[in-house]
């Protein structure tokens, strides 16, 4: 597998197909006695802010935590909850149920409560 | 049969829909500035146009993905990340300005200052996106923007010697002031290949569901829908040649522009180019709009579609009222239409070598295309096309200082 092609960027969805995100990070742990293993993907704005410059991720975490949707993100997956990687990221989780889902619920409160929604 | 009816609907959609505020203000001025010469970049333009449509559309169908999604996922989000927020930026200032073209439609017909029109353009532009799926809004559109034709109906009435058009399809340089005539050509290309054009038509593929075998209605609805779109941009420019040129008017604004209708339709003419620019501008603000919301949502991989119910896309449905929002503020600054529209389009031929670049790999990546990867001549022309979008991109600036 290589990280960048096939993990990097690609669209995550769930059990049931349904988006997540994208992946925007890749966490590998460095071992001193072992090769280095792929430990999770994380998901969220921060987390890709920061990898375009990192005052970009500190400013957009502030835009979170304001939004007060800073709890628990960015959304980590561990690598063994990856079901599938070959079309989409597909892993062993329920999108609403993910700290990724904050925001669309957030404003899913809003939106359902305007007319024809 | 429902093949036919979707590819005559598809052609007949392109038609209504191509003509917005870009074409009309930049085919108006080059006819009125400089009579037949620039048809060839309008035919240039819209060769470019067509070609990358079906490649949008083949991708899209093949791969399941729209381009803004293909080009985070192959390139990341180095390369996306200045393109993209250009390109939001672009949609925001175009946004404004096609809603300001559709607000002068109104006080041609009203008499009404267009400040109070944007308003309530504004919203009718979010109830359409908000109440309607994606055939309603593509088709909706479309049919409506056959009105356009009427630019069409009077350069035909008009006349014009066919071998003055004739070679006014052939490049050539203007006898004087060689720099406007430059700009002109250039945003012509600029107002034509709008990348919100090749990121709406390929998420469009994906709403309706295209499949391989219908590869055919893709092929064809992108080559006879931008060729006859593009008549409509080469009537609004004759009819400005054949008007407007011979009585010196340089169109400074819409409502000189107005006046090539004068001797085909008499009294009609003002009613009838207000419809043909308010609803080519309305056309052109929904899906602007919408894409604005396909672009952040496909880039950050949110749920999106406008065919799902709203608030099971909230994020989707935020991110295209937020942009229509940013677009009313602008067009509330009381912001000249035209003097905006050159600037989107100029800030659009700045972008275009990012957006037809990732063309050449992504049609000849197997593993999004398969085995429908473009040919040795697809691929040949492409690379003339990226070359020649890199060149625009450099003149552009200094041409939009110099002839402007």
């Amino acid at each position: 597998m290589h990280l960048v092609r096939d993990l990097l960027d690609k669209l995550v969805v769930d059990r049931h197909g349904r988006e997540i995100g994208r992946a925007d990070a890749v966490i590998v742990d460095i071992r001193p006695d072992a090769p280095p293993r792929v430990s999770a993907i994380e998901i969220g704005p921060a987390v890709l802010a920061y990898r375009v410059a990192p005052i970009f991720g500190r400013w957009m975490a502030g835009v979170e935590h304001a939004l007060g949707i800073a709890e628990g993100r960015p959304l980590r997956i561990p690598f063994g909850d990856i079901l599938d990687t070959r079309d989409r990221i597909k892993v062993d989780r329920a999108a609403g149920e993910t700290v990724a889902a904050a925001l669309e619920h957030r404003l899913r409160k809003w939106v359902a409560a305007i007319p024809g929604s | 049969m429902n093949a036919i009816l979707d590819l005559v609907l598809g052609v007949i959609t392109s038609i209504g829909g191509f003509v917005e505020v870009g074409s009309i203000s930049t085919s108006a001025q080059a006819g009125s500035e400089f009579g037949f010469q620039l048809l060839w970049a309008i035919l240039i333009a819209a060769l470019m146009l067509a070609m990358l449509t079906e490649m949008a559309g083949r991708f899209a169908t093949v791969s399941r993905r729209s381009l803004i999604a293909a080009v985070r996922e192959r390139f990341g989000i180095h390369f996306q990340a200045v393109p993209l927020a250009a390109e939001l930026l672009i949609d925001v200032l175009l946004l404004a300005a096609e809603i300001g073209g559709a607000a002068i439609a109104v006080r041609l017909l009203t008499g009404v200052s267009f400040l109070w029109w944007i308003l309530p353009i504004g919203l009718a532009v979010w109830l359409v996106l908000w109440l309607c799926g994606f055939s309603v809004i593509e088709y909706g559109v479309g049919l409506l923007g056959l009105v356009t034709l009427s630019f069409v109906v009077a350069a035909w009435k008009l006349g014009p010697d066919a071998g003055d058009v004739a070679r006014g399809l052939l490049p050539s340089f203007a006898d004087d002031d060689r720099t406007r005539y430059a700009f002109l050509a250039v945003s012509i290309m600029g107002a034509t290949v709008s990348p919100y054009l090749l990121n709406f038509y390929s998420s469009g593929t994906i709403e309706e569901k295209l499949t391989e075998k219908e590869l055919w209605i893709n092929k064809t609805t992108a080559y006879l829908g931008v060729a006859f779109g593009s008549v409509v941009s080469m009537g609004v420019l004759v009819t400005a040649a054949m008007v407007l040129q011979p009585r010196h008017i340089i169109v400074n604004s819409y409502e000189q522009a107005a006046l090539m209708f004068v001797p085909t339709f008499e009294r009609w003419a003002i009613p009838l180019f207000a419809l043909a620019l308010g609803i080519g501008c309305f056309g052109a603000a929904v899906e602007i709009t919408i894409n604005a919301g396909y672009a952040c949502s496909q880039a950050l991989g949110w749920s999106w579609g406008a065919n799902k119910p709203r608030r099971e896309a909230a994020r989707f449905a935020f991110a295209f009222t937020f942009v229509l929002l940013a677009a009313l503020a602008v067009a509330m600054t009381s912001v000249d239409p035209l003097r905006l529209t050159m600037i989107s389009v100029a800030l659009t031929v700045v972008v275009m070598p990012a957006v037809v670049l990732p063309f050449l790999v992504l049609m000849n990546d197997e593993k999004f295309v398969q085995d429908h990867k473009s040919g040795p001549i697809g691929n040949g022309i492409l690379a003339v096309v990226t070359i020649l979008a890199g060149l625009l991109a450099l003149v552009v600036v200094p041409l939009e200082i110099l002839g402007g």
